[in-house]
């Protein structure tokens, strides 16, 4: 009996402090949404409205160019040359005079010349058009941008041809096999091709479409591509293809051109696609955008708190402080939720897109929870949210463009809605490798968050700095919560070092490896004693020697445990690369089994001494606590460089 | 001695000329600023977002673009009814070498065996060359192997166009030939550039809703009426020091691409496109915080006005991104310098169009 009354005790306790966070969400909610006015969002409205109208003209009088790059390639061309028509279907090219001197001056990237037909011998087999590129960069890539221009514009000219045979003579299917394994031997039957030859999937990049072929009946000798809608032959497939919608002149852009949608592994040469996964990338951008706008709103709200002392009411009321915070964040988590849902339904994604992208939604509110409660104005809450974006997005979009090349790209939680988007299989270890840190992370911000929820921090104007110090201190207590501390720091260093992987990718590995080596030791012994710094300049711990040494050792502990969680990086395959190599190794992840005892003790001995270096420094003062940083890190990569070059 | 006194005089009347409560406000805006540290922040995101975008490029560029990667060369076997046609535009690719194989069986043999990257495995089925091409699986070397082999597939497929001319109502135009230019060479400029040059106008006309909306909500407004200055001195002196710092940013930016290799033309012209926008931005900013009632509907209104002036002014020709583009990539016509004059035309009237403003409104009602 005794059981079940503490247990409903219990409930009873869970659901007053739901009721509670689910009153402060309601009140959240409610003063948000009166703060935007009526008059605002008309306001807001209007400007849509008048925008939108003035975009709708524009695209209507056929003014509008979209395309960035639009006419940044000048190409010399005859006015009676055929290529003209390229160049007018591509928005990237514009056409010039054909003259010489201006190439020499610059004044044109591109001059293009006569046909030269194939000769017997070596060479090409069919005619060439003669082009001389200006000097340098630009006038290659000019070159490169025409080539691929003109090779769309053949492959538009083809798909309304009468003699489909002819315009498509080479069928292509493209598989992807494993090497040096023994698989199953490789599948020989070209046979069924011929029925699937001609399901076109219209890549993206082609599709600027017959319809600015039309606009060129003023030359109609030059290239007579004028089409006839009832020369599309018998074939249903290329009547999709002529009759899809243009995507309007900024389709033609060479970056576009190569890479819009991926995914194409049978038809005509031009349709077979490079795995690079453009369209799916931009799609899963999409999710971020309106981050930016949920974090905005929900900053202020935190710093108007604290700036008006408002938040005062509520410290006095009866309710805990993680009450209180979980109750604020929570409108701003579920609209999150509920936008997140909404774009990946509406770009057909699935659960997994939903689950990879909470995270990230997490981490954007809990990293602004924090700046919020560190910022002393809105001012400086501008300048935190900004670089929390600019953060977030290039962390989590640009390896994600490396989806289908590296494992390096799994740090990013968009890689994996990339993934799915492509219709591949993600396994759990790739989600929780690339999940796991953005949970833990975002859970930790929080708690420091909610540790400087007081009176004494809130509504007093420190420097950033020490409010960092501070909130840090809050969760100190004790000799084991040092080592808690370090270990829950762990998230952070694991992202630091991935990103340092990710950013000293391009370098020769000879120079990234040590780089990364000193980056790595530089990240860990800070992360091992920033805060024992905290706890002594709190007076929180005794100055002394024994002291800053227990500490050391606790914290060094508390990081060796939970480094072994960075194991879950071989669910990936990371060790497999060479700078995963270096960055995991010295962790004793990756090794053999077999080692010596002395090699797996090695880490723990490591990180309690250098950890003991860091905390004698900090018990002196911010300089010592410096040259004790750097003692610590030189120590650390010694060691780091030692595994490496053993086991390397 | 005379004249030296009255030289003095005048230097006085001089510096009491042009020290005057606007440039006293726009010197504290700017001290706040340093004094916030707010301003590292912001140089921390550059350097940021430069380390990451040069990883960016550099691994589009080593990933994509195979003429980049010194040496690399991709072996191919051919086997089937169409080798030697395959052979002949294997031909046309530099970094890619054909070899003859007799059975199909064998060609895969040395493919599991890593001896060569690709095999095509031709048939003719009804007048047409049908490829079966087989690419490594999840490696690096994959999106090379292929984008390369489709390359040598659209090589073929141009002669046997060629050969077939006669049975086409329009054959194809030539081709030039291929040099391996860097495709992605218009990214940094088109894409890149634009957003690092725009994002400081961003930020400046964010910071300066932020100090106004501060004023008006803090009640310091009121002092006005004690104080020498006016409303429109504060408009001023708020708005200089923001449309000041952008540019600077901007050119940083640049003088941070030169670094990187980058060659940028017009720093000139790429700097007074950034001024003249971030006057209109700053424009916006401005009447925004005196016409909206507080300070989040201020940001949101601002937020949602400068996603729509770039989206519209996109859309329009000379666009601000592909203005500053021509300019960077050094293909300005008197159309780029044209929009460049349009935009300082309309900063000009914005700023006016927004003192005007503030001349009307009273600071007691804010």
């Amino acid at each position: 009996m005794r059981r079940i009354d503490r247990l409903k005790n219990r409930l009873t306790t869970a659901g007053r402090r739901l009721r509670r966070i689910a009153r402060i969400a309601r009140w959240e909610l409610g003063q948000s949404t009166s703060s935007y006015n009526r008059r605002t969002l008309a306001v807001v409205a209007v400007l849509v409205v008048i925008v939108g109208s003035v975009g709708a003209s524009a695209v209507a009088l056929g003014v509008a160019s979209p395309a960035p790059n639009t006419d940044i390639y000048r190409i010399g061309v005859a006015d009676n040359s055929p290529y003209n028509a390229v160049i007018e279907d591509n928005a990237a090219l514009t056409a010039r005079q054909p003259d010489r001197t201006a190439l020499a001056t610059g004044e044109i990237d591109l001059l293009v010349g006569g046909v030269r037909q194939p000769v017997a011998g070596p060479g090409p087999r069919s005619p060439t058009l003669l082009v001389e590129a200006a000097d340098g960069e630009k006038g290659a890539a000019a070159l490169t941008a025409f080539r691929s221009a003109v090779q769309s514009y053949n492959d538009r000219a083809m798909a309304l041809e009468p003699n489909q045979t002819a315009a498509y003579p080479v069928v292509v299917e493209l598989q992807y096999l494993p090497q040096s394994t023994l698989g199953p031997a490789a599948p020989t039957d070209a046979g069924d091709l011929a029925n699937t030859d001609e399901t076109t999937s219209g890549s993206g990049g082609d599709d600027t479409g017959a319809d600015s072929n039309n606009t060129n009946t003023t030359e109609p000798t030059a290239n007579g591509t004028d089409s006839e809608p009832g020369s599309d032959g018998g074939s249903d497939t290329t009547d999709s293809n002529a009759d899809a919608p243009p995507v309007g002149d900024g389709g033609g852009g060479s970056l576009l051109d190569r890479a819009l949608f991926a995914g194409g592994t049978s038809g005509s040469p031009a349709e077979i696609q490079p795995p690079f996964p453009f369209g799916s990338l931009l799609l899963a951008f999409l999710f971020l955008v309106p981050m930016n706008f949920v974090i905005q709103s929900y900053g202020s709200s935190v710093l108007n708190e604290r700036i008006s002392r408002r938040g005062e009411l509520l410290l006095v009321a009866p309710i805990e402080r993680l009450d209180i915070v979980a109750g604020k964040t929570l409108p701003y988590a579920a609209i999150a939720v509920a936008v997140t849902v909404g774009i990946a339904a509406a770009i057909g994604g699935g659960a997994l897109s939903v689950f990879a992208v909470v995270p990230i939604a997490l981490t954007f509110l809990a990293a602004t929870f924090l700046g919020a409660m560190f910022a002393r104005s809105f001012k400086e809450l501008t300048f935190v949210t900004i670089t929390i974006t600019v953060f977030l997005t290039s962390y989590v979009f640009i390896p994600s463009i490396f989806t289908n090349v590296t494992p390096i790209a799994l740090i990013s939680p968009l890689t994996l809605v990339v993934m799915e988007l492509q219709g591949e299989a993600v396994g759990l270890g790739s989600y929780l490798f690339s999940t796991a840190p953005f949970y833990l992370s975002s859970g930790v911000l929080f708690l420091l968050g909610t540790g400087v929820y007081r009176e004494e921090d809130m509504f007093t104007q420190k420097p950033v700095p020490l409010k960092f110090l501070d909130a840090l201190d809050a969760r100190l207590d004790g000799v084991a919560s040092v080592g808690l501390l370090t270990a829950l720091f762990l998230p952070f260093v694991f992202i630091a070092e991935l990103l340092a992987i990710a950013v000293l990718f391009v370098l020769p590995i000879e120079v990234s490896i040590p780089l990364l080596l000193v980056v790595i030791a530089a990240v860990e012994e800070v992360a091992k004693s920033i805060h024992i710094f905290a706890g002594f300049e709190s007076d929180r711990f005794e100055r002394s020697v024994s002291t800053a040494l227990l500490l050391g050792a606790a914290s060094g502990i508390g990081f060796f445990i939970a480094e072994k969680f960075t194991a879950v990086a071989q669910l990936v395959g990371l060790p497999d690369l060479q700078l995963g190599q270096a960055a995991l190794q010295p962790a004793g992840i990756g090794i053999a089994p077999s080692t010596t005892l002395l090699l797996l003790a090695g880490p723990l001995v490591l990180h309690t001494v250098t950890a003991g270096v860091g905390a004698l420094g900090a018990r002196k003062s911010f300089r010592w606590y410096l040259l004790a940083l750097v003692a610590a890190t030189a120590i650390h990569a010694a060691y780091n460089l030692g595994v490496v070059t053993l086991y390397g | 001695m005379d004249s030296r006194d009255q030289l003095r005089d005048r230097w006085h009347a001089l510096v009491d000329q042009i020290s005057d409560q606007r440039l006293t406000i726009a010197g504290r805006e700017l001290r706040v600023l340093g004094r916030e540290k707010t301003i590292i922040l912001a140089i921390v995101i550059q350097l940021f977002v430069a380390a990451f975008s040069g990883f960016l490029v550099v691994g589009l560029v080593s990933l994509y673009d195979p003429g980049s990667v010194e040496g690399y060369q991709i072996d191919a076997a051919v086997t089937g009814e169409a080798t030697n046609e395959m052979l002949a535009a294997i031909e046309d690719r530099p970094a890619m070498e054909g070899t003859r194989y007799g059975t199909t069986s064998d060609a895969y043999a040395d493919f599991q065996d890593g001896a060569v990257n690709a095999v095509f495995q031709t048939t003719r089925t009804d007048g047409r060359i049908e490829v079966v091409m087989t690419a490594p699986d999840g490696s690096i070397e994959t999106t090379l192997v292929v984008s390369e082999g489709q390359e040598a597939l659209r090589a073929l497929e141009r002669n046997l166009r060629a050969d077939r001319a006669g049975s086409l109502s329009n054959p194809p135009l030539p081709l030039p030939p291929d040099t391996g230019g860097n495709p992605y060479y218009d990214f940094t400029y088109t894409i890149l550039l634009p957003l690092l040059v725009f994002l400081p106008v961003f930020i400046s006309g964010s910071i300066t809703v932020d100090s106004l909306t501060a004023e008006s909500e803090q009640g310091t407004l009121e002092l006005l009426r004690v104080a020498p200055v006016t409303m429109v001195d504060i408009v001023d002196g708020k708005s200089a020091a923001m449309v000041a710092i952008a540019p600077l940013q901007a050119v940083a930016w640049l003088g941070l691409l030169s670094l990187n290799g980058v060659a940028v033309a017009n720093v000139a012209a790429l700097a007074a496109l950034v001024t003249a926008v971030t006057a209109i931005v700053v424009a916006l900013a401005v009447a925004v915080s005196l016409l909206a009632p507080d300070r989040r509907s201020a940001q949101l209104l601002f937020s949602v006005g400068v996603l729509l002036f770039f989206a519209g002014a996109t859309l329009l020709p000379g666009g601000p991104a592909n203005t500053a583009a021509r300019l960077a990539i050094d293909s300005a016509t008197a159309m780029t310098w044209l929009s460049v004059g349009v935009y300082g035309v309309i900063g000009v009237a914005a700023i006016a169009a927004v003192r005007r403003l503030a001349e009307r409104i009273n600071p007691n009602n804010l």
